[in-house]
């Protein structure tokens, strides 16, 4: 028995050349029950199929029960793996229990005739579906709930190892998706089913589900209700301000939109949970860094670590680091998935620069897309903004001096026929400090800023009379 | 205080729950037998299907026996009885009826039935495999591709026989695979056909091979004198005039009918459309190639020796979804009968009807099954269900 039931191995996929996501990892223990958020149109339904065997990875594998789901026949699919598609219809007047009787199909022998174990299974999967009572109706004729229920029994009718769901409470009242939900976490407590769903009503997602997945273009958090359901998180996922706490009486998170006329969310509903970071407002950012493609991971969880507010961007949804700051950054630019850099998002990064003591240039790809990321930068720098670049390779003094041999390393990174490096020479020419890892940068960094408020302040007390 | 309701209350009623197959109605009055299709239908089936078995050989019987010469159907038994060996009544009928039912009116009789079962078997593959109500056996290019066909082999001079059958007769077979071949091959995009490009496909290529038969007739003037005998093949009628050709194209409907019974289970999935058939285990691409090639070579079969039946791929599977559902475990065994004495019935109607005049079958189908279609659709006034 394998204990690791459904493995993503760094699958990348895209429906036209564009990817939709890149080398995804993700891994579902048997008898887990996880939900999948996210927004629209970011993969989740894709991320099923994949799953399902029915779309195939551009790179990497899907590995169910041990095979690779590219050498599994469909029908060996069919019998360790089911799916309730959000929606299911068909033209046919099949009554509910020949419809329930097709999720034996992928056992059935060449002349398709139900053995004593087919209905033995039907009828189980009628009865925890609490369907049986409906077992002569035609399947049209029933209701949206009913229809979902039977859906699953045909589902469970296959016996599979493993469930997955697109959005099972899409087209369901509240009665129905409390009931649908109950129903999948019993088979799941009961029968050991593993379970994986997309949701769209995180509420029920955080009552139900003991692990979660939010995904955009990429797993951008993966644990606990408490550990992904974070407000900073899902306001910058989501696009909308959002509050995560306690209901006064109630068990389990809840999340909140905000109310008409308010940016931020009112505290009046919820008791907020002691170490959740939904304290708005959010510091202000010190320090814009520019990164990408995980070149700013390490610095991102120094400066959060040292408790330093920054802002990073412009990042491409998706990226490794936009992930990552999501939630460690105060403020985050963000750019559509694998799209060059926007003239209106290059205006956001600006004013970020005019606002922010510094900036850190991380090691990052340099290509024609971003390149306007380097102009914005060496502006800045020319009006006199601090500059840290970060250039892991080349020797630095402790004072942050000129690198020797950082040209080489920046040449090796740039995508743009020399163009890039050429905006990195001028920035050379107004000596900015250049540190060789995250750590130096840091310490850089407070210096700058540390020195720059001796300044401010004695500047200030100066203009006192 | 997770939740108010009492989960617990689930598993303890499904487990009480009574298996249906022994007590269907225990405690459910509301829903009499006659609401449950699903009961009903398996009940029906074992009527319905003796009953068709029943009037297939009683049509073919009456068939056999109307015609120029009447031949009373006792005699015809005896006969037919006599030729197993196993039975020897006196003869007390002319040697010349003998010879008229056994080379004549059988064959013909019994390539109205294959020709029935094939194009209604056809039908059912068809609408099950397009998810369309309104799929016939002709949909995808065939009936074009076998009328192109003919044409050509009108304006060929030679006169060739192919295992029996005439130029005629084996040209419309091989420009209905050859329409459908080619309307799958445009319709195939990387290695996916959906069905939207194959409905779209056929339809393009109904019309170019309709233009292209219609600008060889015009541009031919020694055709246009002939164009009767095109048009004759092209409103249908039982063509066969040897045991051979029966047994040729019997061979091609046995195998296509058994094929198509080995895809029933897939055709049950593809009901859900092709992803949630896919959910099921069926390799959809495969089968979906699978079911095109049958239902191409029982209509190809057919048409080679009728021409262009219409209306039997589509009434019959209609009326018998009405009957049984829409299992095609039962759907394509019954449709098998009842399109076989469909067309026997409609055969022998053309036959009598105006003798010694015969009217096209293909004209006797539409008249016939237009208005029972036209009943199906709006009867009892409630919404068509199919």
């Amino acid at each position: 028995m394998v204990t690791k039931l459904l493995i993503f191995e760094g699958v990348t996929f895209g429906y036209t050349n564009r990817p939709l996501f890149v080398e995804t990892h993700l891994t579902l223990a048997r008898g887990e029950m996880v939900g999948l958020l996210g927004p629209n149109g970011t993969g989740k339904t894709t991320l099923l199929r994949l799953a399902a065997g029915t779309l195939q990875p551009r790179q990497g594998n899907v590995w169910l029960d041990g095979h690779d789901l590219r050498a599994l026949p469909r029908r060996e699919i069919a019998r360790r793996l089911a799916v309730v598609p959000q929606q299911f219809t068909t033209p046919f007047a099949f009554t509910v229990r020949e419809l329930v009787g097709l999720g034996r199909t992928p056992h059935l022998s060449f002349l398709g005739t139900e053995r004593p174990s087919d209905r033995q299974a039907i009828q189980q999967a009628l009865a925890v579906t609490q369907t049986d009572a409906l077992a002569g109706r035609i399947f049209n004729e029933l209701s949206d709930g009913e229809k979902q229920r039977v859906a699953l029994a045909m589902a469970l009718a296959q016996q599979p190892d493993v469930l997955l769901l697109d959005e099972p409470t899409a087209h369901l009242d509240l009665k129905y998706q409390i009931s649908m939900l109950d129903l999948l976490q019993r088979l799941n407590r009961e029968q050991g089913l593993t379970i994986l769903a997309t949701m769209h009503d995180l509420n029920l997602a955080a009552r139900y589900f003991p692990r979660l997945v939010l995904f955009q273009q990429g797993i951008v958090a993966d644990g606990s209700p408490v550990e992904v359901l974070q407000s900073r998180l899902l306001s910058r996922v989501y696009e909308v301000p959002v509050e995560v706490g306690i209901l006064r009486g109630a068990t389990h998170l809840s999340i909140l939109p905000p109310q008409a006329g308010h940016d931020t969310p009112s505290h009046t509903m919820l008791d907020v949970q002691e170490g959740e970071d939904t304290k708005p407002p959010e510091p202000y950012p010190l320090v814009h860094l520019f990164g990408g493609g995980g070149s700013a991971e390490v610095l991102m969880r120094g400066l959060a670590d040292a408790g330093i507010p920054f802002s990073i961007g412009a990042l491409n949804i998706g990226d490794s680091d936009h992930a990552l700051a999501l939630r460690l950054a105060a403020d985050l630019i963000s750019e559509q998935p694998y799209t060059p850099i926007a003239p209106g998002t290059a205006g956001q990064v600006q004013q970020r620069l005019n606002q922010v003591q510094a900036q850190i240039l991380c090691p990052f790809f340099i290509g024609l897309g971003n390149l306007v990321l380097l102009r914005l930068a060496l502006d800045a720098a020319r009006h006199g903004l601090p500059t840290v670049i970060l250039e892991p390779g080349t020797k630095t003094t402790e004072n942050g001096g000129e690198g020797s041999g950082l040209s080489a390393t920046v040449a090796s990174r740039d995508y743009t026929g020399g163009e890039g490096a050429a905006l990195y020479e001028e920035l050379l020419a107004l000596h900015p400090l250049v540190a060789s890892d995250a750590a130096q940068a840091i310490r850089l960094l407070t210096k700058t800023l540390s020195a720059r408020a001796a300044r401010k302040g004695a500047t200030s007390s100066e203009a006192l009379p | 205080m997770r939740t108010t309701q009492p989960r617990s209350s689930l598993s303890e009623q499904a487990s009480q729950a009574p298996p249906p197959s022994t007590s269907p109605e225990a405690g459910r009055p509301e829903t009499p037998l006659g609401k449950r299709p699903g009961l009903k239908r398996w009940r029906r089936a074992v009527v319905v299907l003796p009953l068709l078995l029943v009037g297939l050989c009683v049509a073919m019987l009456f068939a056999t026996a109307l015609g120029s010469v009447h031949i009373g159907a006792s005699e015809i038994l005896k006969l037919l009885l006599n030729r197993t060996g196993l039975f020897h009544f006196r003869q007390t009928w002319d040697q010349t009826d003998e010879i008229i039912i056994l080379q004549l009116r059988l064959p013909r009789v019994a390539g109205a039935a294959l020709v029935g079962a094939a194009l209604a078997v056809a039908g059912v593959l068809f609408q099950g495999l397009l998810r369309n109500p309104l799929a016939d056996p002709f949909l995808i290019g065939t009936s074009a591709g076998a009328g192109l066909g003919i044409t050509v082999a009108f304006l060929l001079p030679t006169s060739v026989l192919f295992l029996g059958f005439g130029q005629i007769a084996a040209f419309a077979f091989l420009g209905a695979l050859a329409a459908v071949a080619l309307v799958y091959w445009l319709a195939r995009v990387g290695r996916r056909t959906s069905v939207i490009s194959l409905l779209l496909a056929g339809v393009v290529v109904t019309a170019l091979m309709s233009a292209i038969q219609t600008l060889v007739v015009d541009l031919n003037a020694d055709l246009q004198l002939r164009f009767r005998s095109v048009f004759a093949w092209q409103s249908g009628g039982i063509a066969v005039d040897s045991w051979n050709q029966v047994g040729i194209v019997a061979v091609v409907v046995v195998l296509g009918l058994a094929a198509a019974m080995g895809l029933a289970s897939t055709l049950n999935a593809l009901a859900l459309g092709e992803e949630g058939a896919a959910y099921l285990g069926v390799h959809v691409e495969r089968q979906k190639a699978l079911l095109i090639a049958g239902a191409s070579l029982l209509t190809a079969a057919a048409v080679a020796i009728a021409g262009l039946v219409g209306f039997v791929g589509l009434v019959v599977p209609h009326a018998l979804r009405l009957l049984l559902g829409p299992g095609h475990r039962l759907l394509l065994p019954a449709s098998a009968l009842g399109g076989a004495l469909f067309l026997v019935a409609a055969d022998l109607l053309a036959r009598v009807i105006i003798a010694p005049a015969q009217l096209p079958l293909g004209v006797l189908t539409a008249l016939a099954g237009g208005p029972f279609f036209l009943y199906l659709l709006r009867r009892s006034g409630q919404d068509y269900r199919w």
